[in-house]
């Protein structure tokens, strides 16, 4: 075991240096750059600026700078904010992270339930409906049913606030702030968890179903065990445990953000920063996101792996 | 265009990024309808009093008809007035912000030494005068009588020079530009060879001049900017090192009408009123800049903001008056459109095939029809709220394809076998090159129709991102870009481009000779002749297509008494008169 | 329908075309008699229909402008009104339907293709093959896909690409991003494929490396890919509209339900215009429903684990 990790965190190593270059390279072949986008500047002074943030060095020098200073922890300054990437990182992503845990666990719990009983009540009219209502939400453009909301929600109906995080100017502290942060997440959440909902409840009913089958299932239904029993301790557990991989998956999600989410809702996130970022070039903070992104990946993959392994013990690890 | 007040060239490009580029294209036909923002920041507030204002803007005020369906939210707030703001970044030194909404936070922190009034014309603000030696070289400003920074520090002819000083550093990353002004011994100050700038001079506490060598007319109002602290930001100064004024980003002092209270990353900047404000303390205490992404009209509508931009679009202002609780006042953002022409193109050499491209667009159909009346046509590079501005001897270039095809005809350029024009066994092609928005929208199918009628092969492209459309242009790859000017305060600004190289390929000696001219006297009048003239140069020459005016509607809260809008410096000019009437 | 039974014949080129045709028969039986999975089937053949032949039959299929009928709501000369340039929404929805309906298609076609086609051969040739395939998928799969199509668009905006071409690279991108997982899973089956006894049987009948690899491990994967590939189709249509959302898909003036409904993505629209969003919203939604209720029934039939 320890020698699969040792072995798995070296390769891991070395998938995130390829990636940064990889990445790092991609960035800078992007059409234009930082100082392009300010399309006043004199060529003289376009070019003083570019001297000043070293993009008129090659690519690889660029490259090897950054890493340099990456490796000692050091991901540089925002060229637009002009502020170190980590601090704007901190500013940002326990935002991002809080309406990811919700939304993921509102979506996990509601996956889990709906998905065991229609599994259970297979081919029934709930099921169907079921069925229906997960390709429903599966199939609806993610930026298309953010606004709509808003409008039926927030404009028409005033129930919800149309974005942001907090009552503006809001000075509220303790149990009035959390009221307030709650009041201003619903209506994100509310969509991130549709959007997520279907291939998960999809994905619990079909295992539900796999092992409602098994054997042993058969066997404690003939013991006479109750059927709730049958259901929520012996079917239930079996079926979970394949899902717990997919919990390393969701941890880049946790982290990175919402593109779409976060800038229809407003919600000062770090998808929104990155996105802001992209149209800049702002090179120190793409890279630094995508990096983070990169790690948090690889670090999700890894996670799967040894859980798959702690849940199924006969899944060999290799 | 070049002038040292460098944000609002940023705001606006930033705003267009953002509004192309990333989505939410909810009203992005114009950037002042796809964000929140307010007009687009300059340095240079402008700070006349009300009763100036109201008497350029008294017929196109539109007034709230129902308060009482204002939402409870902005209902709730007594001493406090919420604008959205697309995305402040938190660099909020001027000079030194990167982004142009930073420079609107900047507008409302820092007075400048002179300001613009709603033609254009130099206003004194902190500066109650200034000189102009006869050379037109040496520029004198006469500081107001006991300034005082935000912390109540005094502001003396030292701060303005280490403010100019700075500029002239080599370390000196922020897009101001000051090189182009030649202030005397600058150079040799940037290159490390003199200790300081030789053509800056403390006369006395309030008196500080400035020497060029060679006379500029917008020198008084490119140096005129906000004024930096020496006591604050330069106590750690050396020459070559002014990384550590990043420290100092969110720990300022300015001169503006409001204080820096509080920055919420990603959601708001909050201000208190400055009580050493030299015009006295604003009347609402607390002032708001909310970061709103997203479509503007759900934080009006649900009176998340007291404040918002939109394009004139009559179907806007319909809305807008059925909402009931805001005032509407139009205003014309000081800014041109055009397409830009690739000069260095054969075809695109040639005077008639210009005017040709020009007459056959049915721009009326584009910028004033299909826009629904939030545009009107410009022929020549200047907004028409400039001091400058002349229709006089300006052809307008009316659409008319038969004079286009007889133009193309004289050109050379006859129809071949497929019906698109041909000279010398060359096609005449029109590669074309926009950025997403509504606009190009809007323009890409009814210029193909145009100029397929008259014999051009017409091949569109669209960039979903500025920075891509902007390299793309660099690398000359194209014959038609489309684009919009920054905020233009002098007239300078507004033809600068066809001197400095940004339009390449337009080389025409009598235009930079009458350019030299107009910068070389102070005088508004005899610049106002000379203006004229190179209008009518560049009307005729046509070196890009000038395409249209914007026109757009602010919307505020009808609570909101002596508020106006300045073309040059948006509402930094009317803030601290802003008061909630109960 | 056709399309079924297009991908049926193709299939039945295999060698071992009795056996195999059995249990193709025995699936399509089965598959018939799910009603949901043939209602979904139905819809969208008549979305094809409808979007590759109504446009024919319209007399606004130029295009042209007519700035005296701008934003007219439906009446019985535009039975879903014109949009803000006095086109006829109903006509633009179907040439919209061409394009997100072949952008759906090519693209998954191509990143199954070449997924299917990488994860097959690293998985049968193993060592060093194998190791630069994965390595390169694991490295895109690194990158999170939505800053990948952001560098890709910007990236690719650098081709000269004529406007109406750009679906072209919508497509690609989408296959850049879509491969990597896929080979990922068909390259896991191979490992596994190849250790059963069958293909024993082949190494010691001394039957070629291609011969086995396309004869007889390639055809066991079919039904997998099948169906990965149906669902595959309404993910790349929604994943079209995203991109048009970020101003990466296709352009206007080409039409697809992406940019169309993109277009029409704001409140004043929303309000005013509902017969500029609801018609392509609709097509998005109900195509994508019936496309994934076809491959969830096909799941049903083709799935190798619940069959044998």
């Amino acid at each position: 075991m320890s020698t699969y990790i040792t072995k798995r965190l070296i390769y891991t190593l070395v998938i995130l240096l390829a990636a940064s270059l990889l990445i790092f390279c991609l960035y800078a072949l992007t059409p234009g750059d930082f100082i392009s986008g300010n399309i006043k500047l004199s060529p003289e002074r376009r070019a003083e600026l570019r001297a000043i943030y070293g993009l008129d060095q090659p690519i690889l020098e660029r490259y090897f700078t950054w890493m340099n200073h990456a490796l000692q922890g050091d991901f540089g300054d925002s060229l637009a904010q002009q502020q170190p990437v980590l601090k704007l990182f901190k500013d940002y992503v326990w935002n991002s992270f809080l309406l990811a845990i919700v939304s993921t666990f509102l979506t996990w719990l509601i996956a889990v339930v709906i998905g065991v009983v229609a599994a259970y009540k297979q081919y029934s009219w709930f099921d169907t409906l079921v069925m229906i209502g997960i390709f429903a939400a599966m199939s609806i453009p993610s930026f298309f049913i953010g606004l709509f909301l808003i409008k039926i929600l927030a404009v028409d109906l005033k129930w919800l606030p149309p974005g942001g995080m907090m009552t503006t100017g809001s000075n509220a502290t303790g149990l009035a702030y959390f009221k307030e942060v709650i009041h201003h997440m619903a209506l994100p959440v509310i969509v991130m968890t549709l959007l997520g909902v279907g291939s998960l409840t999809r994905y619990f009913r079909s295992n539900m179903i796999d092992v409602i089958k098994q054997d042993y299932i058969r066997t404690a239904r003939a013991k006479g065990m109750s059927e709730r029993k049958v259901l929520f301790t012996h079917a239930l557990r079996n079926a979970l445990l394949p899902a717990i991989t997919l919990v390393g998956f969701e941890l880049p999600a946790l982290f990175g953000g919402s593109l779409i989410i976060e800038k229809i809702f407003n919600w000062p996130g770090i998808g929104q920063l990155y996105m802001q970022s992209f149209s800049l070039r702002d090179y120190p903070l793409l890279m630094g996101f995508t990096m983070f992104m990169a790690i948090l990946t690889v670090i999700g993959t890894l996670l799967s792996d040894l859980l798959y392994h702690v849940a199924d013990p006969r899944v060999k690890l290799q | 265009m070049k002038t040292l007040p460098m944000k609002k060239s940023t705001l606006l490009l930033t705003s267009l990024i953002l509004a192309s580029a990333l989505l939410l294209s909810a009203c992005s036909d114009d950037q002042d309808a796809a964000t929140t923002a307010p007009a687009p920041a300059v340095t240079t507030p402008t700070a006349t009093d009300a009763n100036h204002n109201s008497k350029d803007n008294p017929t196109g005020l539109y007034k709230a008809t129902d308060l009482s369906k204002l939402p409870d939210t902005a209902k709730q707030r007594k001493d406090t007035i919420i604008v959205g703001l697309t995305d402040p970044s938190g660099a909020f030194v001027p000079y030194f912000t990167q982004s142009g909404y930073d420079g609107n936070v900047n507008n409302q922190l820092n007075a400048s030494l002179v300001s613009t009034d709603d033609q254009g014309v130099p206003q004194p603000e902190l500066a109650e005068k200034w000189e102009i030696s006869a050379d037109n070289l040496t520029y004198t400003y006469h500081l107001r009588k006991d300034l005082k920074f935000s912390d109540g520090s005094p502001l003396t002819a030292e701060d303005v020079a280490f403010t100019w000083t700075i500029l002239h550093d080599k370390a000196y990353n922020g897009d101001t530009q000051v090189e182009p002004l030649h202030v005397k011994g600058g150079k040799a100050y940037k290159e490390g060879k003199a200790k300081s700038v030789e053509g800056i001079k403390i006369i006395d506490p309030q008196t500080v001049s400035v020497t060029l060598d060679s006379p500029n007319a917008i020198a008084l109002v490119q140096l005129g900017g906000p004024v930096l602290s020496k006591a604050h930001y330069g106590k750690d100064y050396t020459f070559g090192h002014l990384d550590y004024i990043k420290k100092l980003y969110q720990d300022v002092v300015g001169t503006g009408p409001y204080k820096l209270e509080k920055f919420i990353p990603g959601q708001e900047v909050r201000f208190v009123a400055n009580e050493y404000f030299y015009k006295g303390k604003p009347k609402t205490e607390h002032f708001i800049y909310k970061t709103s992404e997203g479509d503007v009209w759900q934080f009006l509508e649900t009176g998340e903001v007291d404040y918002a931009g939109f394009s004139a679009t009559q179907e806007n202002i319909d809305k807008l008056k059925g909402l009931g609780f805001v005032n509407i006042l139009p205003y014309t953002p000081s800014t041109y459109g055009y397409l830009q022409l690739n000069l260095e193109h054969e075809a695109l050499k040639d005077k008639k095939v210009r005017q040709a491209l020009t007459y056959g667009l049915n721009r009326q159909a584009i910028y004033v029809d299909a826009a629904q009346g939030a545009g009107s046509l410009a022929n020549i590079p200047s907004s028409p709220i400039s001091w400058a501005y002349t229709e006089e001897g300006i052809n307008s270039y009316k659409f008319d394809p038969a004079k286009a095809k007889q133009l193309l005809d004289e050109a050379g350029w006859k129809a071949g076998a497929d019906g698109i024009r041909v000279k010398d066994g060359k096609k005449l092609t029109i590669h074309f090159l926009g950025s997403k928005n509504k606009g190009t929208d809007i323009f890409i199918p009814i210029a193909k129709e145009n100029y397929q009628d008259l014999g051009i092969d017409f091949q569109p492209e669209v960039f979903a991102d500025f920075n891509a459309l902007v390299s793309k242009v660099e690398s000359k790859d194209y014959d038609l870009a489309s684009f919009s000017t920054p905020q233009l305060i002098d007239p300078s600004d507004g033809v600068v481009q066809f001197v400095d190289g940004e339009v390449k390929g337009y080389d025409n000696p009598k235009f930079k000779e009458l350019y030299d001219k107009a910068l070389a006297t102070s005088n508004i009048d005899e610049r106002k002749a000379i203006y004229k003239e190179i209008f009518q140069l560049l009307n005729d020459d046509l070196p890009v297509i000038f395409t249209s005016y914007k026109k757009s509607v602010t919307a505020y809260n009808g609570r909101i008494q002596n508020l106006t809008v300045s073309p040059f410096s948006g509402i930094a000019l009317s803030l601290p008169n802003w008061e909630l009437s109960k | 329908m056709s399309s079924m039974s297009r991908e049926l014949s193709t299939q039945n080129n295999s060698p071992r075309i009795p056996v195999r045709s059995s249990i193709w028969k025995q699936s399509f039986r089965q598959l018939v008699r799910n009603k949901l999975a043939m209602s979904g089937l139905a819809v969208v053949i008549v979305m094809f229909i409808a979007c590759f032949v109504g446009p024919l039959f319209s007399p606004y299929s130029s295009n042209r402008i007519h700035m005296n009928i701008m934003n007219h709501a439906p009446n019985a000369r535009h039975w879903l009104g014109t949009d803000a340039l006095g086109r006829d929404v109903l006509t633009r929805v179907l040439q919209a339907g061409r394009i997100s309906l072949t952008v759906g298609l090519a693209s998954m076609m191509l990143s199954v293709f070449i997924g299917a086609l990488l994860g097959a051969i690293a998985g049968y040739y193993r060592g060093i093959i194998d190791q630069i395939i994965m390595r390169i998928a694991d490295l895109l799969l690194t990158i999170p896909s939505l800053p990948l199509l952001f560098i890709f668009g910007a990236l690719l905006s650098e081709w000269k690409v004529p406007t109406d071409y750009r679906m072209y690279i919508v497509m690609i991108m989408l296959a850049i991003i879509g491969w990597p997982g896929l080979a990922r899973m068909v390259r896991g089956q191979m490992l596994s494929l190849r250790e059963r006894e069958f293909m024993q049987a082949a190494t010691v009948l001394g039957l070629s490396n291609h011969r086995k690899l396309f004869y007889h491990l390639l055809p066991n994967i079919v039904p997998l890919l099948i169906v990965i590939a149906t669902l595959n189709i309404g993910g790349a249509i929604l994943s079209e509209s995203v991109l048009s959302f970020f101003g990466l898909g296709v352009m206007p003036p080409t039409a697809t339900w992406g940019n169309m409904i993109d277009a029409a993505n704001n409140m004043l629209d929303f309000q005013n215009r509902p017969w500029l969003w609801i018609p392509p919203g609709l097509s998005i939604f109900v195509t994508v429903i019936a496309i994934n209720v076809f491959g969830d029934g096909l799941r049903d039939v083709l799935d190798p684990k619940k069959k044998r």
